[in-house]
């Protein structure tokens, strides 16, 4: 086991680790400007929204963006709890469905030898480069011809087969060493227990990247609620976000501040859970 | 040919994702009947059926999900393209007809890409500038990210804040503050962009110079996509064993021969599919002007759903083209035969008297 794999380095501070400061920290200066500009623009009172050159910090922050926010949904016919529950529904089906059969159909092209194999994947890497915008019309004809337009299920399915998640998962299974199947064989351990007890820990890493991105897709599609779908009790969240902001008023604009925070928020939480489980389990995982 | 292709060929086209999926099915019943008769006369069933019918079981639902809602979708764009769809109240495919010389009408399945050539002149343009950017800026995500990776990979403090900080752009990539980010100039570095590299720019032709000058507009933007990457790299990081490390510090070796010697070649399966994804997500990004050229036409009254699928076909073929480069550039070179291998392969020849076998052998090993 490579348990000490990351204690070559000091565990407390020493001063070899100056330079590596002296890059991270102006780099993570640049990646993490996005994040405090959502945060500093949601909190900007009108004049600064649209003042000229736009300025990148808040001075005066206000929450008058999001009492707009409140004040509007108040005032509809359907409760914006609604859209929240509509879109906690379908993204918690798809992430879950997705990474279920992302690594099933992973296991398999990975590590079992059947015909068939080699096609399956390849479709996968047609699908891998196929650009979105194209298969919409057929993909409404497909779920008209289903019935279920309307329905949560016009929303999951079509997400459920994510080809850069078992593009991902497929790679890392294949890093799993065969000695390790090999073994659990002779113990007496059937595929599905290989499955639960040896692929799903050790791909931890990519299952929960695969998660993340599965979770971003899904969290920020507008797509399936404006177009498989008629009534407004079934659509999402970002999709009400759209409606609200695109309204064009001098308002829309800092509402749709405060809901690019709002909508940012969930995707925040589920990295910083994720991040810690992930980035250590190769480390005890037995993969040389 | 038109005829043809209209009557006999396309139609069949629709059905192509169900052959799969039908395939998939025959496979799975068949090896499970042969499974169950095996069973039945008492025989027990073999390790290579059984396998398979886990194999078929295991991927059923995912061919499931991508054959009905996606490859559907595709077989029925590449219809498409070749026909004039009209969607009024009901969905319409009207054969593309032209006239020949004579002035008599004739099918011209083509038509649809010819005029994409004729007719669009941005496209060709775009596509080529966008293959030149894509070249360029696959090395710097994947340099890039490998860097941020080793660097955060040492147990320095503070290391889950800056993991996390490298990978929410990504989270945000796709929202609305991203286009507002973009303009306001907050993605570019300005200094760099418009003085220096400009003013040693000019001397190079303008195919040249355009896409490093957005290289350069875009840096910032082009860092905060590598997200991805520096979270698959640093997985792979902690796979490389750390006995390697401490026998390469015993031999004498210096960190910058670890890193060649040991890292890299450990991480050479991980740059292959950061390379991909990285290919993959630039293609598919909604920010990236040919998809918008696309959605445009698209959604366009003159032009229309067949067109774009058109554009969408060729545009698919250049990007596989670019995939199958990146593969072939770093995918691993098979192991040379050990010489082993080699010795054994020798003695069985001398001892069956194969000379040419032989001469064949030691000549190869002479060329190398």
């Amino acid at each position: 086991m490579a348990v000490g794999g990351t204690k070559v380095n000091p565990k407390k501070f020493h001063k070899n680790q100056i330079p590596l400061y002296l890059y991270l920290i102006p780099i993570a200066i640049f990646m993490g400007a996005p994040i405090i500009y959502i945060i500093n623009h949601a909190f900007k009172p009108m004049d600064e929204l649209f003042a000229f050159p736009p300025r990148f910090f808040v001075s005066h922050p206000s929450l008058v963006n999001f009492r707009n926010l409140f004040q509007t949904t108040a005032g509809a016919s359907i409760p914006i709890s609604r859209y929240i529950f509509n879109s906690l529904v379908v993204t918690l089906a798809v992430v879950f469905l997705s990474i279920l059969i992302s690594t099933m159909a992973g296991f398999a092209l990975s590590k079992m030898d059947f015909k068939l194999k080699g096609p399956v994947f390849e479709v996968n890497n047609i699908a891998l480069m196929f650009v979105a915008t194209a298969v919409t019309i057929p993909r409404y004809l497909t779920i008209n011809t289903l019935g279920i337009l309307d329905t949560y299920l016009a929303h999951i399915l079509p997400l459920i087969a994510m080809p850069v998640c078992l593009f991902l998962i497929k790679q890392f299974i294949d890093g799993v060493p065969n000695s390790l199947i090999e073994a659990a064989q002779l113990e007496g351990a059937g595929s599905f227990t290989i499955y639960r007890k040896i692929i799903l820990p050790l791909t931890k890493p990519a299952i929960a990247t695969g998660a993340i991105l599965a979770f971003q897709s899904v969290w920020t599609n507008v797509e399936t609620s404006n177009l498989f779908t008629s009534s407004e009790g079934i659509r999402t969240l970002p999709f009400y976000m759209n409606t609200l902001t695109s309204v064009g008023t001098v308002q829309g604009q800092g509402m749709a501040a405060a809901a690019a925070l709002i909508m940012f928020i969930p995707n925040l939480l589920l990295f910083i859970i994720m991040q810690s489980s992930v980035m250590n389990t190769m480390a005890y995982s037995g993969i040389k | 040919m038109g005829n043809w292709l209209y009557e006999f060929l396309l139609p069949k086209l629709e059905y192509l994702p169900y052959a799969l999926l039908i395939g998939v099915c025959v496979f799975l019943i068949v090896s499970l009947i042969y499974a169950l008769i095996r069973n039945r006369n008492g025989k027990p069933v073999r390790k290579a059926t059984r396998e398979a019918l886990w194999g078929y079981f295991f991927i059923l639902p995912w061919v499931v999900g991508i054959c009905i809602f996606f490859l559907s979708g595709v077989a029925n764009s590449l219809l498409y393209s070749f026909y004039n769809l009209k969607l009024d109240n009901v969905l319409r495919l009207e054969p593309l007809t032209g006239q020949d010389a004579l002035g008599n009408t004739v099918y011209t399945p083509l038509a649809n890409y010819i005029s994409v050539f004729n007719k669009e002149l941005n496209y060709p343009v775009t596509l080529a500038n966008f293959a030149v950017s894509l070249i360029l800026q696959l090395p710097i995500i994947i340099a890039f990210s490998l860097i941020i990776a080793l660097m955060l990979n040492g147990k320095i403090k503070g290391r889950g804040v800056f993991r996390t900080i490298f990978f929410l752009p990504v989270i945000i990539a796709t929202g609305p503050v991203m286009s507002q980010l973009t303009a306001q100039g907050v993605s570019s570095v300005p200094m760099v962009s418009q003085n220096t590299i400009a003013s040693i720019l000019t001397d190079f032709p303008e195919f040249i110079s355009q896409p490093i000058m957005d290289l350069f507009s875009q840096l910032i933007l082009i860092l905060w996509n590598s997200g991805i990457q520096i979270l698959i790299f640093l997985a792979g990081l902690q796979k490389v064993p750390n006995t390697l490390y401490e026998a390469a510090k015993i031999d004498g070796a210096s960190g910058w021969e670890t890193f060649w010697k040991i890292t890299l070649p450990t991480l050479r399966s991980m740059i292959l599919l950061n390379s991909i994804y990285t290919v993959v997500t630039l293609a598919t990004n909604s920010t990236n002007p040919i998809i918008d050229l696309i959605y445009n036409a698209t959604y366009a009254v003159t032009k229309g759903y067949s067109y774009g699928a058109a554009m969408t076909w060729l545009y698919t073929v250049v990007v596989a083209v670019l995939l199958l480069i990146t593969f072939l550039l770093i995918r691993e070179k098979k192991e040379k035969k050990s010489n082993d291998v080699w010795r054994r392969d020798v003695e069985s020849a001398k001892r069956a008297g194969q000379n040419k076998k032989l001469n064949k052998l030691l000549g190869r090993r002479k060329a190398a």
